[in-house]
């Protein structure tokens, strides 16, 4: 039989929709492929189908996986989803559903590591994860003329939905919003109020921020405290390095400023 | 003196103090001020010497009416001397934590006239912190020996974490190296700490909204090299404290020689650090892994071995019990296993259901099979031909150090970190 590829959109709607209509074909699973993104090379004998993300048909399929393979297994997906590995995810995510689901493994799906799709699912999940996790931690507020908080991240995968959460109930009082420069979105959350999801505006520049007045002080405190609480006879730059990544620190005004 | 000053003085006052979790303690918002607390704990950066930054770590003050021969605030010092007010300390913790710098506040204090005088200060700046600010997110407490059961009681009601500090493992090494200060007021506010723990767990079952008390336990430090203590005897001490007064954590501080006190071994070669990482990690064993010390260390044997790491200490020095078949050992067991860590070992339990395992499949579950490789077997078979032979799997570990490929140190394997090359060294 001919090999199929679903070419969905990069996000969770995308892929979703197209598990959606890859089970929606009732042609089995073992010839069908779930391709996120652009193709670059075309196969000769393959058929490709071009799918339009589609809100109803994500909504089912979150659906059914929330209650068949439980809160736990659906986040994992959801991360999974957001990974920056574009050529892997979309039949690592498909073919752990169809373990899931069709297999049968359920609630234990994520367990079955022996699953190389599965497999690869958990490990693209815990990188969106780790990634998010470090975002949590390494991210630096600035506070702006108005008042709002701004910060600027620059992570690989999509962390931006799973970091909302944790600020806007640490932060329920601040007007703050988050901005992903790799992935062009913003993360805002008014004060008291849910948080929501906007693209980056056209013609957006980070530069033409104005800080509040206060700024610059407690840059300068955090900056000096920073310093004074390293231990000379301990210094050891590699392991600052390893537990706290450059391409993180060229984000945190500690270590950027002098 | 300005905001700036004080905070240089005292944090750099601080430093040594080791802890710096902000774990254990799971708490959301309420709408009404900044702040929760996340159970697993976040390091918001990290210092120059490798050590993570998750609180605001300051003295209250630097003045202190004791002479604690290892400490650099001691009385005797002349060092600058600051004291921040409630309100600043109050500040600083609110403005940091908003741009998310930190994750709390960790107040400690030098000795200020008296213990209840100085335990007064530092409930009344947090009690400010929590009541006036609203403040939601960590804050840990340093008691202080001696003080006031009523204000240790009331600053436990304000923090998630408190701890005293040992110090020395011995009764005779404090008396030694700190007159001042006595083994039993320091182990009179920890039972103290530890029992009002234990009732408002009762309570909290009962009133669901009862107020906690130190929901995320205690902790305390010692330090590593001052005195000729073993690790025996260091290790013993801490699965006493962990046992008996079901502390959190204890940490392990290998000595820096501060104040070049003359009675005071001069540590050449920095301080200790190869030493005090075998400590944590068979700290690690005692926690996670079912260890006892008296498995690990005996009167004959006081010391860890430093060519190797606790774990795989012990394991070749048990072969009988090796190789481990990885599809049908229990839970324990698998835990014995050098290269497997807590994670791999629930993966390990939870991924058999599904089938036996390969080698290829342990390695995507995370076990690291150049140490594992040795002491396991997969459906009856080893990875590779080797001998279960002490002196064989020793030579192999050790030689793969050497390489660069084997046990990863936080610092160099000759036993000193990160460094530039002086002119000395040439």
């Amino acid at each position: 039989m001919e090999e199929k590829y679903l070419i969905c959109e990069d996000s969770i709607e995308g892929i979703f929709t197209g598990i959606y209509d890859a089970y929606a074909l009732r042609e089995g699973h073992e010839h069908i492929h779930i391709q996120v993104g652009e193709v670059d090379n075309y196969r000769l004998f393959a058929d490709y189908l071009y799918i339009q993300p589609d809100p109803v048909k994500t909504d089912k399929v979150a659906g059914t996986l929330r209650r068949r393979l439980g809160e736990q297994a659906y986040l994992s997906i959801c991360r999974a989803a957001a990974s920056y590995n574009k050529e892997e995810k979309g039949d690592a995510i498909y073919r752990t559903v169809v373990d899931g689901i069709t297999a049968g493994s359920g609630s234990r799906v994520m367990e079955n590591l022996k699953n190389p799709y599965v497999a690869k699912t958990f490990e693209l999940a815990r990188y969106t994860a780790n990634e998010a996790h470090y975002e949590m931690e390494f991210i630096r507020f600035q506070e702006l003329e108005q008042g709002i908080l701004y910060a600027v991240i620059g992570p690989k995968n999509g962390v931006i939905p799973f970091i909302m959460p944790h600020f806007a109930d640490r932060l329920s009082i601040e007007n703050f919003m988050i901005h992903d420069e790799n992935h062009g979105l913003f993360g805002v959350h008014p004060a008291k109020k849910e948080w929501y999801l906007v693209s980056e505006p056209a013609r957006f520049a980070k530069e033409s921020l104005q800080c509040s007045q206060k700024e610059v002080k407690y840059r300068d405190l955090f900056t000096i405290f920073h310093k004074t609480i390293g231990i000379k006879e301990r210094e050891n730059k590699r392991l600052q390095r390893q537990m706290c990544p450059f391409r993180y620190q060229d984000y945190m005004m500690e270590f950027t400023q002098k | 003196m300005s905001v700036m000053d004080k905070l240089k003085i005292l944090s750099d006052a601080a430093k040594y103090d080791v802890s710096c979790s902000s774990s254990g303690s799971s708490r959301a918002n309420d709408g009404t001020g900044l702040g929760n607390t996340v159970a697993a704990g976040l390091c918001h950066s990290f210092a120059a010497d490798g050590r993570c930054i998750s609180l605001l770590k300051i003295l209250f003050t630097n003045e202190c009416i004791y002479d604690c021969r290892y400490c650099i605030n001691r009385k005797s010092n002349d060092v600058p001397r600051a004291s921040f007010t409630p309100d600043e300390v109050c500040e600083l913790t609110m403005e940091f934590y908003r741009r998310n710098y930190i994750e709390g506040l960790f107040l400690s204090s030098g000795i200020l006239y008296s213990p209840n005088y100085t335990m007064e200060l530092i409930c009344e700046t947090v009690h400010k912190l929590r009541t006036v600010h609203r403040f939601q997110g960590y804050i840990h407490i340093k008691a202080i020996p001696g003080a006031d059961p009523m204000l240790i009681q009331r600053a436990g009601y304000l923090a998630d974490r408190m701890s005293v500090n040992l110090e020395m493992a011995t009764a005779e090494g404090l008396k030694e190296m700190a007159p001042n200060k006595h083994r039993r007021n320091i182990l009179k506010p920890m039972r103290q700490i530890q029992n009002g723990i234990a009732e408002n767990k009762n309570e909290i079952t009962l009133y669901k909204h009862a107020p906690h008390f130190c929901e995320a336990g205690q902790s305390t430090q010692m330090v590593v090299g001052a005195l000729p203590e073993s690790d025996y005897q260091i290790m013993s001490v801490a699965e006493n404290l962990y046992e008996k007064f079901s502390l959190k954590r204890v940490y392990y501080s290998a000595f820096v020689n501060v104040n070049e006190d003359k009675d005071l071994p001069a540590v050449t070669g920095g301080p200790p650090l190869l030493r005090e990482h075998r400590l944590y990690q068979a700290d690690w064993l005692l926690r996670f892994y079912h260890f006892k010390v008296d498995e690990l260390l005996t009167v004959d044997r006081p010391n860890f071995n430093m060519a190797i790491d606790p774990k795989a200490d012990w394991a070749v020095r048990h072969l009988e019990v090796f190789p481990v078949e990885i599809n049908r050992a229990d839970y324990q067991l698998l835990l014995r296993i050098p290269g497997v860590g807590v994670k791999s070992a629930r993966r390990i339990v939870a991924a058999r259901r599904f089938g036996s395992l390969t080698f290829e499949d342990l390695k995507k579950i995370g076990v690291v099979l150049k140490r594992a490789l040795y002491f396991i077997t997969c459906n009856g078979r080893m990875m590779y031909p080797t001998k279960l032979d002490e002196e064989y799997i020793v030579r192999n570990l050790t030689y793969q150090n050497q390489l660069g490929r084997g046990e990863k140190l936080p610092f160099l394997a000759d036993g000193t970190t990160y460094r530039q090359l002086s002119l000395f060294d040439v």
